[in-house]
């Protein structure tokens, strides 16, 4: 601790510059308008100059602009969104359970909103064709699950470890009911693998138009409790303290997260560690302060899904040659799924050595 | 006890309070009122209700007999927000936050006065850094709370109970896991600052020697019950040591200041309390 306070030279201010939270919160936007642009011009079928082509409405390939502009486009929207929802959903979530191990992934949310999403379509009540049937399906699933940990945690709500543990079971049990619903009505088996794993293949702009509302709408509601969300994060005894009536500042926090997860899932599906991660990363880069840091994880969880993508799209033909299968395509959640479960043991390795 | 006269009025009233958990009363009717501006040490054993005392009357617990006026309020009835703008409280341990900085985990202190939508108000920054310095640290505003130490984490919550900006403060245990420097350092922020800001205090302490030196009143709980309520010179002696704090020891005077100075000897036979039913008063 310095008491006198020198003249900061240039080299100083510059640092600091670069550590305001607008300056990252801006090169953060750079990073997903770039990644945006490539998951744009990666895939089969284009050429990156013909995808330049249509974009710049120079182009006079009517496939071309079917693709980039009825597939890859709103498949880009919603990979963005979805990790936007996925990332700010996690963030919520370990700040109202003072949780760091917590995401909508271990804590019932995604496999009871999978749940729901594969039950609705497995009774024939919703499907890819009536999308806002599955995001109501969703919705309740995720409530169910968070619940059924809740009740299942009982005493050991406060104990970080004790609700992954918790999470775990219930997400396995989840998962098996999932399977039950797929063994009895098989119907449309197809498109409910891609909830399980999490796929942003053959999204449309009918997707989009369902998704963004939502994510904006629950999202607002998200950085409107930032400031509770802070609170909690010190504590219930220090929260109540300082005049946050913890129990109703924490439902409504849920709240939010179940519906953000929920739509994400309706929308790509189970897509594995990004919730759990991203706030991880988001809190490193921005700090404690919640009302940066929350769009600070949208931006991320935006940046990591559809790099993702675009990474995987990319990975797809030299998997499909080295497999001589040329149909084969990655799903994101294949991917994320991989690359999360080494940085959860980074996180893990952290956690026990801050211990 | 210069600044305590009987006329001011009460700003805490606890009536009967009573408090416990299935099978394990902790509190069994406390009578207690507290004037603007006193400066009280609450003591007595491990367990003996102290902290549920305070929290009870910060409104973070509800009595399950009796009831605690706070500037003739109910204390349960009132919001959480306008409770913690009448009282603040120092829990004895918070859980640290990984990333948070002096600065902000002491403006946390300003969410009961918020606005609606959770946004700073004008103002809330000058009391932030009014607090920050009137515990001495201002220079390490941006530091994480994380990386400092046990003495100046200690110091930087009590900022954030003073960011609260409420004209009542509980410390529950403040001086615990501190050295003797940082001890000192904080009650006499406290003193100092009720003083210049007539701040009515009340202080669960362990060191008894401590309460007599700072504290206008000592109030001695045992076993759910006010055994002890008075000036140090006249509530510390022999029979509080015996009789609430299970030891037996000498009570004499400080040479230069009055207060009273004890030195305990040797802990009691735990049955001979038991034994020893007769509260003193």
């Amino acid at each position: 601790m310095t008491l006198v306070d020198t003249a900061p030279d240039p080299a100083h201010r510059a640092r600091r510059a670069l550590r305001a939270p607008g300056v990252r919160m801006g090169g953060l936007a750079l990073l997903v308008a770039a990644v945006a642009c490539a998951g744009l011009f990666a895939g089969r079928g284009v050429t990156p100059e013909g995808v330049r082509a249509v974009l710049l409405g120079v182009g006079d390939d009517p496939t071309a602009e079917h693709i980039v502009l009825q597939l890859r486009l709103p498949r880009m929207l919603v990979a963005l969104v979805a990790g936007a929802c996925l990332g700010v959903a996690g963030l919520v979530l370990q700040s109202a359970l003072r949780n760091p191990l917590a995401g909508p992934e271990v804590t019932g949310v995604t496999p009871g909103a999978v749940l729901g999403a594969v039950t609705a379509t497995g009774l024939g009540l919703a499907g890819w064709e009536s999308p806002t049937a599955v995001v109501v399906a969703a919705c309740v699933g995720g409530f169910a699950g968070a619940g059924l940990l809740w009740l299942l945690a009982g005493r050991d709500r406060g104990d970080p470890e004790q609700t992954a543990v918790y999470g775990v079971l219930v997400s396995a049990v989840l998962a098996g009911l999932t399977a039950v619903v797929l063994l009895v009505a098989p119907g449309e088996l197809g498109s409910v693998v891609q909830w399980l794993i999490g796929s942003t293949e053959g999204r449309v702009w009918q997707h989009w138009n369902l998704l963004w509302p939502w994510a904006a709408f629950w999202g607002a509601a998200a950085w409107l409790l930032a400031g509770p969300l802070t609170l909690l994060r010190c504590g219930d005894e220090q929260a109540a303290a300082a005049g946050l009536a913890t129990g109703r500042g924490r439902g409504a926090a849920l709240v939010c997260a179940v519906a953000l997860t929920a739509g994400a899932v309706s929308a790509v599906g189970a897509l594995g560690f990004v919730g759990l991660l991203v706030p991880h990363l988001a809190l490193a880069v921005f700090g404690a302060d919640l009302r940066v840091t929350l769009p600070g994880a949208a931006l991320l969880g935006a940046a990591v899904v559809c790099g993702a993508d675009t990474v995987a799209q990319l990975l797809s033909p030299l998997l499909a040659t080295a497999f001589d299968a040329d149909r084969l395509t990655l799903p994101v959640g294949a991917l994320t799924t991989c690359v999360g479960a080494g940085l959860l043991m980074v996180v893990a390795r952290r956690r026990a050595d801050e211990r | 006890m210069t600044s305590a006269t009987p006329k001011t009025p009460e700003v805490v009233r606890a009536e009967d309070l009573a408090f416990g958990y299935p099978g394990r009363p902790v509190l069994r009717g406390v009578d207690l009122s507290i004037r603007t501006g006193e400066l009280v040490a609450l003591i007595g054993l491990n367990g003996c209700g102290k902290s549920t005392f305070l929290k009870l009357a910060a409104g973070l617990l509800t009595p399950s007999g009796g009831r605690v006026l706070l500037d003739g309020d109910d204390v349960a009835r009132l919001s959480r927000r306008t409770a913690a703008r009448r009282v603040a409280l120092l829990h004895q341990s918070a859980p640290s936050v990984p990333g948070l900085t002096v600065r902000q985990l002491v403006r946390q202190g300003r969410y009961a006065t918020r606005g609606p939508l959770g946004m700073l108000r004008e103002g809330d920054d000058e009391v932030t850094s009014r607090a920050l310095a009137d515990v001495g640290v201002t220079a390490w505003a941006d530091r994480p709370v994380d990386a400092l130490s046990g003495g100046e984490r200690q110091r930087v919550r009590l900022a954030m109970a003073l960011a609260q900006d409420a004209p009542v403060l509980f410390l529950d245990e403040p001086t615990t896991y501190l050295d003797l420097r940082h001890q000192l350092e904080v009650l006499q922020t406290v003193v100092r600052l009720r003083a210049e800001r007539r701040l009515t205090v009340v202080m669960v302490l362990h060191d008894l020697n401590h309460a007599a030196r700072f504290a206008d009143r000592i109030v001695a709980l045992r076993e759910g019950r006010v055994a002890a309520d008075g000036p140090p010179a006249e509530v510390v002696n022999r029979r509080l040591l015996a009789e609430v704090l299970g030891v037996d020891g000498r009570v004499g005077i400080d040479d230069e200041g009055g207060w009273p100075v004890c030195y305990p000897d040797h802990p009691l036979d735990p049955l001979r309390l038991l034994r020893n039913e007769n509260h003193i008063h």
